[in-house]
């Protein structure tokens, strides 16, 4: 377990600046998830801290100590590949134990510690088998298995999950928060899945080109997004974000009046999350009044979609909800809903 | 109908084929096991002997001598070629240095110099060095000779390994040259075999060098069956035989390791 360091680390390819100057400091045994969308420099700073791309300025710490300089082999790291990065020469018992052979581990005592690391990701009765004959998300617990083998200063997980189908990415997802729970070492995660960021991180770090846009809980990443962005990247369905502008204390767009405690400016930005809105008669007094849209049932709930004007607005409804494509209907925050405002200019949190 | 005409014209078309390229290596053997008397008849029917064989390798023609040379040749220009090269491929292959792409066209472009005509400094160099006639000389020539090809190919065939286990091996803790020797040498097996038996064949049936820089005692099997023309005329017979003892090796080695050509290395490593 270590506390990891980036201060002012800078990253850049020839004349273009993949990472721009900026700090992060990960704390002891944190679960620390890089989320962005493809091309945001999430990997770049991984491989940074991995050792596998040179740090073109700033320094990079590691339990205390400057690594910038160091070899990857001597940081005391584990990385899980996206595509695995398994030896397809090797046994999945000799691919497990090749960090301990490297190590000096005579053959029993690494025959020892591949056999316990395989029960740990139910891989015991494959030990003999290649990479090659296995499935993907075999394949991917073997990559897992390899990095737990041993017991780094840190856990680095370059989108470990994004190979794997569905349902083995929700049952992976639960093994590694577990993993984590179980071994307590210091993770930093790159995903561009929202889902996976929320459900393991103790904080998320949202990059946009390059730089880190948001440091927080998943908890206060989505209920409290720091800028446009942010909102917009979290949650599914999307926060409803609605252009507008606040005079005499009521927001008002198309199909939109609504009061809000802020002073009086244009070009804002409202913010409200589908399932913080309560869909009520037409002819009631509503937030948002509009023709129904679309309708897509996702078996606990129903995505309403209205429309009025250049406005889209969507809830969530109950799974029972059902009205004909065009019908006119409202929406109402529920009590104690967040609003969210932004300036639309700067994008930043009002 | 179109279809069967097609599946018989495609057959007959590589019978012909076939027949064109091996009908001279067959009558060289056919050629091999017949007396003198009977190596300028056309007939199949004749009487096999060995006697060739053992004439061969027997004074004046003491084949022997030349087959010892030939495979010390062509067995440690190997063993010195293809773990340098592979070296080299690998960095080619791997870092972003600077003036790396001029710096591999130039490796590249010592295979357009024809040979002609780098041969007299060779031999004036060889002289002065006092290494004319030494199985040193056509080692060193062969080995400027193949070591180029050796470094493109199998670059072609690090090129084509994701770089994925490799840097898994990197943060495991192998150091660059452990992951050289357990990573990408196992996964680029097919191609360091290829370029292996590329290399011995080169070698093997290098021939202008060789006649140039040997007279007696490094005299490799190539050079050796121009002494087959004599004064009293071609030795057909014979020289058929030392053809034998040329090619056979190299059938074997290609029979032997044909099945590691088609069988990729890399499946299984990523997604």
């Amino acid at each position: 377990m270590a506390e990891v360091k980036l201060v002012d680390v800078e990253k850049r390819y020839g004349s273009f600046l993949a990472v721009p100057k900026q700090s992060l400091t990960i704390e002891e045994g944190e679960f620390l998830v890089l989320l962005g969308p493809s091309g945001c420099g999430k990997t770049t700073t991984m491989r940074m801290i991995a050792g596998l791309e040179e740090i073109t300025a700033g320094d990079l710490m590691i339990g205390g100590e400057r690594v910038n300089d160091k070899p990857p082999k001597d940081r005391d790291i584990a990385m899980v590949f996206q595509n695995y990065g398994l030896y397809p020469h090797m046994t999945v018992a000799e691919n497990i134990g090749y960090p301990l052979k490297l190590r000096g581990f005579n053959r029993q005592a690494r025959e020892a510690r591949v056999a316990e690391t395989a029960e740990k990701v139910e891989l015991g009765k494959l030990l003999k088998r290649r990479p090659s004959e296995l499935s993907g998300g075999q394949r991917q617990r073997v990559a897992l298995a390899r990095a737990i083998v041993r017991t780094p200063k840190l856990f680095l997980m370059d989108e470990p999950l994004s190979n794997l189908d569905a349902k083995l990415r929700v049952t992976m997802r639960a093994e590694l928060k577990h993993l984590h729970h179980e071994l307590g070492v210091t993770t930093v995660y790159v995903t561009h899945d929202q889902m996976e960021a929320m459900t393991l991180a103790s904080r998320v770090a949202v990059m946009r080109k390059g730089r880190i846009v948001q440091l927080d809980t998943p908890k206060m990443i989505y209920s409290e997004p720091a800028n446009l962005f942010v909102a917009s990247f979290i949650g599914s369905p999307p926060m409803n974000l609605i252009d507008g502008v606040i005079s005499q204390g009521t927001f008002t767009a198309p199909g939109v009046n609504l009061p809000v405690s802020a002073a009086d400016r244009g070009n804002v930005v409202l913010g409200i999350r589908p399932e913080e809105l309560d869909l009520v008669p037409a002819d009631g007094e509503g937030l948002f009044s509009g023709l129904l849209y679309a309708l897509e049932l996702t078996g606990e709930s129903t995505l309403v979609t209205l429309r009025e004007g250049t406005t889209v607005v969507c809830a969530r409804g109950g799974a029972d909800f059902d009205a004909p494509i065009g019908t006119r209907c409202a929406l109402v925050p529920k009590a104690g809903a967040r609003l969210h405002l932004f300036d639309k200019d700067s994008g930043e949190r009002v | 109908m179109k279809r069967i005409f097609l599946w018989w014209g495609e057959r007959a078309l590589l019978l012909l084929v076939s027949c064109i390229v091996l009908f001279p290596i067959l009558w060289m053997f056919l050629t091999a096991f017949k007396r003198p008397r009977d190596a300028y008849s056309i007939s199949l029917h004749f009487k096999p002997t060995l006697s060739n064989f053992v004439t061969v390798f027997s004074d004046p023609w003491n084949l022997g001598e030349m087959v010892v040379n030939s495979v010390t040749v062509a067995a440690t220009t190997v063993l010195i070629a293809v773990p340098c090269a592979a070296l080299a491929a690998y960095s080619f292959s791997r870092f972003r240095v600077r003036g790396r792409k001029f710096l591999f066209f130039l490796i590249l472009s010592t295979q357009f110099i024809p040979a002609v005509v780098i041969i007299l400094p060779f031999f004036l160099m060889f002289r002065t060095l006092g290494l004319l006639d030494t199985r040193i000389a056509l080692i060193v020539v062969n080995l400027a000779i193949v070591t180029p090809f050796v470094i493109w190919m199998l670059k072609g065939f690090i090129d084509a390994i994701p770089t994925d286990s490799e840097e898994a091996a990197l943060i495991d803790g192998a150091s660059r040259f452990r992951v050289i020797r357990d990573i990408v040498l196992p996964m680029a097996a097919p191609g360091v075999l290829t370029a292996t038996i590329f290399c011995f064949i080169l070698t093997w049936n290098e021939f202008l060098f060789a006649l140039i820089l040997t007279r007696r005692n490094a005299v490799t099997l190539p050079v050796g069956l121009v002494s087959f023309r004599t004064e009293q005329g071609d030795l057909w017979n014979l020289m058929s035989a030392a053809g034998v003892m040329i090619t056979v090796p190299i059938f074997i080695m290609a029979l032997l390791i044909q099945k590691h050509f088609t069988r990729g290395m890399t499946a299984g490593a990523v997604k």
